[in-house]
């Protein structure tokens, strides 16, 4: 259905070889954006492992929110230059996306949360990100299906509103990051597991896969809700949780909410896909876990709160939920670059509930790295070392439920 | 629990006869359903619930049930799924065209709604019941114009219908649906023994109705879902259950096999075993040895009998051979996307859409793997399954949302409130008066005369025990054990990492006897975070919650003193109760317990009294105080009076990474006593020295910024403002803001950025109201 002229395969197999110069552990969108753009900066005797199959990870699981309406100088700069990457995306990579820039409403509920948006609104005026606090008029103009009347327990007072904020196809992306890395020649091996990393004299010099041994000196560790088991391999312990995180999809509807609606204060958000479905989540599981498995609680709580904001879709029914999981940092940033210690291993990990957006700009400033040597300043403020030296970057207030 | 209006499954669908034992032998399908239904319905132990929809197994057996528009949480001890099985649809050209349907919606449409659904049929099968449709259609009148049966050879069941004139035509089957807008003709074609068509085979027969009606394929998502293994069985050329997870059982056609005889069989053990496991009888070890030996043995004998020829499709081209209906996805597409290397069922799935439409691959699951093999050239089983996510059958939000309750809670003064025409805000759960009157007449009666602001909504902890006075000491940052019984001390929480989690007061009642306030949002958290600490350590320490046991006010002012002197015995002078003491006395002849703190920044008593008579002291407090003009104020004087003495408010001053030393709050922080919660961290950011710190400001110039506006230099964010009022006893706009450490200093000039605009502010690092507590102590 998709491109419907072009009937190579996207990637293709290729052998299984005994070294490369980088090996990328994860075929997730920042395990595959980081093999193109390394392609691109002409380091292209890479290969990509992936246990399943490409995308199986949360690249496939997530909800495909796009924005950059952060909260600190430092995370703002950095998610938007992945947006503005998203943006020329599609055209770099010929391939269809289905990008939609619709827009993105964050909704208060309360004064203290006008105040925390009010703070987000203005460090991305600050920063140059199209980003402002509207009220309910203006919100029920954008929304129209939306409940603005005192009914709900919790009254909609403002909202944040994020106009370049959208959605995408995520599993497009992931397969076009895939085709672009294939087609510059860089090996893809889904069906790949990583069980072991060789180093000496802090270095590394090999992974061990299910398919045999691999030597390299570049390891690039991008495997998210798995990234605490990958890092234990050299012996690192990460100052990760892994979490579930669930979401859910209704049955097409006519095209009726075009901007994606986040309310903290309910846990929810919803976004219309393309195809009509309405595609709902909330914030992580309570409790830590690598289970996909999803719940009757979440189902239940996430409905009740999608219809205090949207009473006219009591009828509208769920097809199927799901969930994936979530390598969540204490401060709601990734952790990026080289690992302190050990020349070589490449953490782009911490991507929590918010890592698709990034998937881009970590992919570019990764593979700046390990092509040039030199950690690009936009990704310094996300190093480990700032759990040790208490330099945290604070996004939980803008990355808890609005992924 | 049945999804149908009546009980009796696929059977109450039936017109033929059974063969079925338990002298259920020569009635019709739907007659022995009642007699079977009727039994059940007879027995007054078994609970029914019909037209309701199992549509999900979670974690620990939880099932989700729909049953209209409720919902049923169900957490059974043993489960049994006798979900039964679906045909599913053949992938041909114009399979998509009306007139063409499955056996076993003919046989529902004849039994179930008493519709003749045709004139002249064919009947296209690669299974026994296809046969039994025939006879079914035959029955109601429908001319059956052919019977394709893939199979090589007829079954038995041909015989009857070759009698009855039918055409039956072997190894065959339906190459397309010929008609423009309604089924008018069946092609069909031959199969060779590798299941290519025969050139030159076709034959075409008019009908207006083409019968569907394929190898069964169990139902068996809910199993997957209570964690058994599902796996393609090429005897059955199905997806059947291999494996179950304890406390599952199977019984009847969800096992892959449709027999009548062998469904009773197997659900009567499948009763037994869950009973027998539920210590409720079930039979000597023997008999169920027995029973479960002759189920083994019925299974071997039918799939013996099993004559099966898988069957998806035939292969063609075609624009219009669809396999999944609801989505439109056509055999040429999952080709194309094959080719273009989406050669795993799970990539072929999300790129083509196949089985996401709103039946979730019911339909289509089988025909889709099947299509899959046949164009990777890889087997059944090898293609494999996608997994059965939840729920089975779509549901709709407001059935999972149920009527929503979203509590609230009233502190028990709210109908007073209500009376004075107070206009409310939402805090967490609670809702308190944001304002009676005037901001400014409220601020004004509080700093020059009294006023009263309920204040039931603290969060209120009897922390008690022979350990509570070393736990709270090594919970808090500040120090605890050394306060003397009858007095009062300020408390910061932190967590682990250095970070403010609350703040309020701790009072100490006795020896063991500890009264703590938390603010309005933070007792969930703090009370957890007290249990999450004491959990499996065995300390004498009880954290009881007596919030809603206690109505509490505060009374402020310089002439609270003296209205608070008319209700009560108690000695108020300063000598006798200073300030930071707590008294117990009868205040208007109620127990209460007094503070004597002042968030506000002036002489004030914390007064809390049991609920019931929260209201009564109110109407005294307010009678008392009528000479002095006393006035209730809500929560938005309650922010004014605080800021200009500069006190902060946890969550709305702070966030996730504020600590007490930039916080200003150095004074809660001792690091000279033993280990407490968050000490390594405190340390570590007084040895790095202070990143940011949280100062006041006053304008300079006239608008007063919002909550939230940043601070900026050169352009850039520095910092942010957290609170900002209009100050009436100042005359001019204050508030307190994060700003880099080098401008925290008394007098420095600092830019907020407000609506666009700058604006100009004076940092103010001592409070702008009564700077040493003078009136405090007074
Ligand atoms: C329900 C949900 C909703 C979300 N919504 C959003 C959203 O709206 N916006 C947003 O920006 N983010 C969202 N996210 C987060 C986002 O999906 C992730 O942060 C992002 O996809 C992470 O990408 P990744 O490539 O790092 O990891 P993944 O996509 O998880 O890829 C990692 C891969 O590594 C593989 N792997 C693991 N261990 C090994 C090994 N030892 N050897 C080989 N391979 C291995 C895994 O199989 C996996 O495929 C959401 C997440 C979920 C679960």
């Amino acid at each position: 259905m998709w491109q419907l002229f072009r009937k190579t395969p996207m990637w293709r197999p290729r052998p299984f070889r005994d070294r490369y110069d980088v090996v990328i552990i994860g075929g997730g969108v920042h395990g595959l954006a980081t093999a193109y753009y390394l392609g691109r900066a002409g380091v292209r005797d890479v290969c990509v492992l992936e246990k399943s199959y490409l995308g199986s990870g949360a690249s496939g699981r997530n909800t495909a929110i796009i924005r950059s309406n952060y909260r600190t100088p430092e995370g703002v700069s950095f998610y938007d230059e992945s947006v503005k990457l998203y943006e020329r995306l599609a055209a770099d990579l010929g391939y269809n996306l289905l990008f939609s820039q619709q827009g993105h409403l964050t909704l208060a509920h309360t004064d203290s949360a006008i105040n925390g948006l009010r703070v987000r609104a203005e460090v991305n005026q600050l920063m140059g990100v199209e980003s402002r606090l509207i009220w309910p008029e203006e919100i029920q103009r954008l929304v129209p299906a939306l409940d603005l009347s005192p009914r709900p327990r919790y009254p909609v007072l403002a909202a944040l509103y994020h106009p370049p904020g959208g959605i995408i196809r995520h599993d497009a992306v992931v397969w076009a990051y895939a085709r672009g890395a294939d087609r510059m020649g860089i090996a893809i091996h889904p069906f790949t597991e990583a069980v072991g990393i060789g180093t000496s004299n802090g270095q590394v010099t090999s992974v061990l896969t299910s398919r045999g041994e691999i030597r390299a000196g570049v390891v690039v560790n991008a495997t998210a809700g798995f990234c605490s088991t990958v890092a234990k391999m050299v012996g690192l312990h990460l100052p990760i949780v892994t979490h579930p995180l669930q979401a859910f999809v209704t049955e097409p509807l006519k095209p009726f909410l075009d901007k994606v609606i986040v309310s903290a204060t309910l846990h929810v958000y919803v976004s219309q896909t393309d195809r009509g479905e309405l595609v709902i989540g909330s914030e992580i599981d309570p409790y830590s876990s690598y289970s996909s498995r999803s719940t009757l609680p979440f189902l239940e709580a996430t409905a009740a709160h999608t219809l205090e904001l949207f009473p006219c879709l009591r009828r509208v029914r769920v097809l199927r939920q799901w969930a994936g999981i979530c390598d969540m940092t204490p401060d709601y940033s990734p952790i990026l670059g080289e690992v302190p210690g050990l020349k070589g291993f490449i953490l782009d990990v911490g991507w929590g509930t918010y890592g698709f957006k990034a998937g881009p700009v970590a992919g570019k400033r990764i593979a700046e790295l390990i092509a040039t040597g030199r950690t690009p300043e936009l990704i310094k403020p996300f190093s480990l070392t700032r759990f040790y030296d208490d330099t945290l970057v604070g996004e939980k207030a803008a990355a808890a439920v609005s992924h | 629990m049945d999804d149908q209006p009546l009980l009796g499954g696929a059977l109450r669908t039936r017109l033929g006869r059974v063969d079925g034992p338990g002298g259920l032998a020569g009635l019709a399908g739907w007659e022995a359903a009642r007699r079977l239904a009727a039994e059940v319905e007879g027995e007054p132990r078994i609970q029914r619930l019909q037209t309701a929809t199992a549509f999900g197994v979670y974690e620990g057996l939880l099932l989700g049930v729909m049953q209209g528009r409720r919902l049923y949480r169900v957490r059974p001890r043993q489960l049994i799924v006798a979900t039964g099985a679906f045909e599913h649809p053949l992938v041909f050209q114009g399979n998509d065209l009306p007139g063409v349907f499955l056996g076993t919606g003919l046989q529902r449409l004849i039994t179930l709604d008493g519709v003749r659904p045709g004139r002249a049929a064919v009947v296209v099968t690669n299974a026994d019941h296809g046969w039994a449709v025939a006879q079914d259609l035959l029955a109601v009148g429908v001319e059956v114009a052919a019977v394709a049966e893939a199979r090589p050879e007829l079954p038995p069941a041909a015989e009857a219908l070759a009698a009855a004139g039918v055409k039956c035509f072997a190894g065959a089957t339906i190459h397309d649906a010929r008609g423009r807008r309604h089924v008018e003709g069946a092609l069909l074609v031959r199969l060779d023994a590798g299941g290519d068509p025969v050139a030159g085979s076709e034959r075409l027969i008019a009908c207006d109705l083409i019968a569907v009606s394929t190898t069964p394929e169990p139902a068996g998502a809910l199993l997957a879902q209570a964690d058994g293994r599902l796996g393609y069985d090429p005897a059955l050329d199905a997806v059947v259950p291999q494996a179950l997870a304890s406390s599952v059982h199977a019984a009847g056609a969800v096992t892959g096999l449709s027999d009548l005889g062998f469904a009773l069989l197997g659900g009567r053990l499948a009763g037994l075993e869950a009973a027998s496991a539920l210590g409720l009888g079930g039979g000597e070890a023997s008999r169920m040895a027995t029973l479960r030996a002759e189920v083994e043995a019925h299974r071997a004998r039918l799939r013996r009998g099993l004559r099966v020829r898988q069957l998806t499709s035939v292969p063609s081209v075609g624009r219009k051979r669809f396999v999944c209906l609801c989505e439109d996805v056509t055999e040429k597409d999952l080709a194309d996307a094959v080719r273009e290397g989406f050669d795993h069922l799970e990539t072929l799935k999300r790129y083509t859409t196949v089985t996401m439409g709103p039946c979730q691959g019911k339909m289509c699951h089988l025909p889709a793997i099947g299509v899959t093999a046949r164009l990777t050239g890889r087997g059944m089983a090898e293609t494999g399954t996608t997994t059965a996510r939840p729920p089975v059958q779509p549901v709709p939000l407001g059935v999972l949302a149920g009527p929503h309750h979203e509590p609230v809670r009233r502190t028990p003064l709210h109908a007073r409130h209500a009376a004075l025409g107070a206009t409310w805000m939402d805090m967490g759960a609670w809702k308190r008066p944001l304002l009676y009157t005037s901001v400014e007449a409220e601020v004004r009666a509080v700093r020059e005369a009294v006023g009263v602001i309920d204040v039931s909504t603290l969060g209120k902890l009897e922390v008690v025990g022979r350990e509570a006075a070393a736990f709270l000491e090594w919970i808090h940052p500040g120090r605890v054990a050394d306060l003397a019984v009858g007095r009062i001390r300020y408390r910061v929480m932190c967590d682990d990492a250095g970070i403010i989690l609350d703040d309020g007061t701790t009072a100490r009642l006795g020896e063991d006897r500890f009264f703590v306030t938390t603010g309005t949002g933070s007792l969930e958290a703090v009370g957890q975070w007290l249990e999450w600490w004491l959990a499996g350590t065995g300390r004498c320490v009880h954290v009881a919650d007596v919030t809603s046991a206690y109505a509490a006010v505060n009374l402020a002012g310089p002439k609270c003193r003296e209205v608070l002197a008319r209700l009560t015995d108690l000695d108020l002078s300063p000598g006798a109760f200073p300030y930071m003491a707590v008294r117990e006395a009868l205040v208007g002849g109620v127990p209460a317990l007094l503070l004597r703190i002042g968030f506000v920044g002036e002489l004030g008593y914390e007064i809390h009294a049991p609920a019931e008579y929260g209201a009564w002291l109110w109407d005294l407090l307010l009678d008392a105080g009528r000479e002095h003009v006393i006035r209730p104020f809500g929560v938005e004087a309650q922010r004014v009076l605080r800021l200009e003495k500069l006190h902060l408010i946890p969550g709305h001053d702070t966030d996730a990474l504020s600590n007490p030393l930039e916080a200003d709050m150095a004074w809660a922080v001792k690091l000279d006593k033993p280990d407490f919660i968050g000490r390594r961290l405190l340390e570590a950011a007084r040895a790095r020295g202070l990143r940011q710190r949280l100062v006041g400001f006053e304008l300079l110039d006239g608008v007063v910024p919002g909550e939230g506006d940043a601070v900026v230099a050169d352009g850039r964010p520095i910092g942010r403002v957290t609170s900002s009022k209009w100050s009436p006893t100042l005359g001019r706009g204050i508030g307190m803001a994060w700003i880099p450490p080098e401008l925290a200093q008394e007098g420095v000039e600092i830019r907020i950025r407000s609506a666009g605009r700058l604006t100009r502010g004076r940092v103010v690092v001592r409070p702008f109201y009564d700077p040493d507590g003078a009136r405090l102590k007074s």
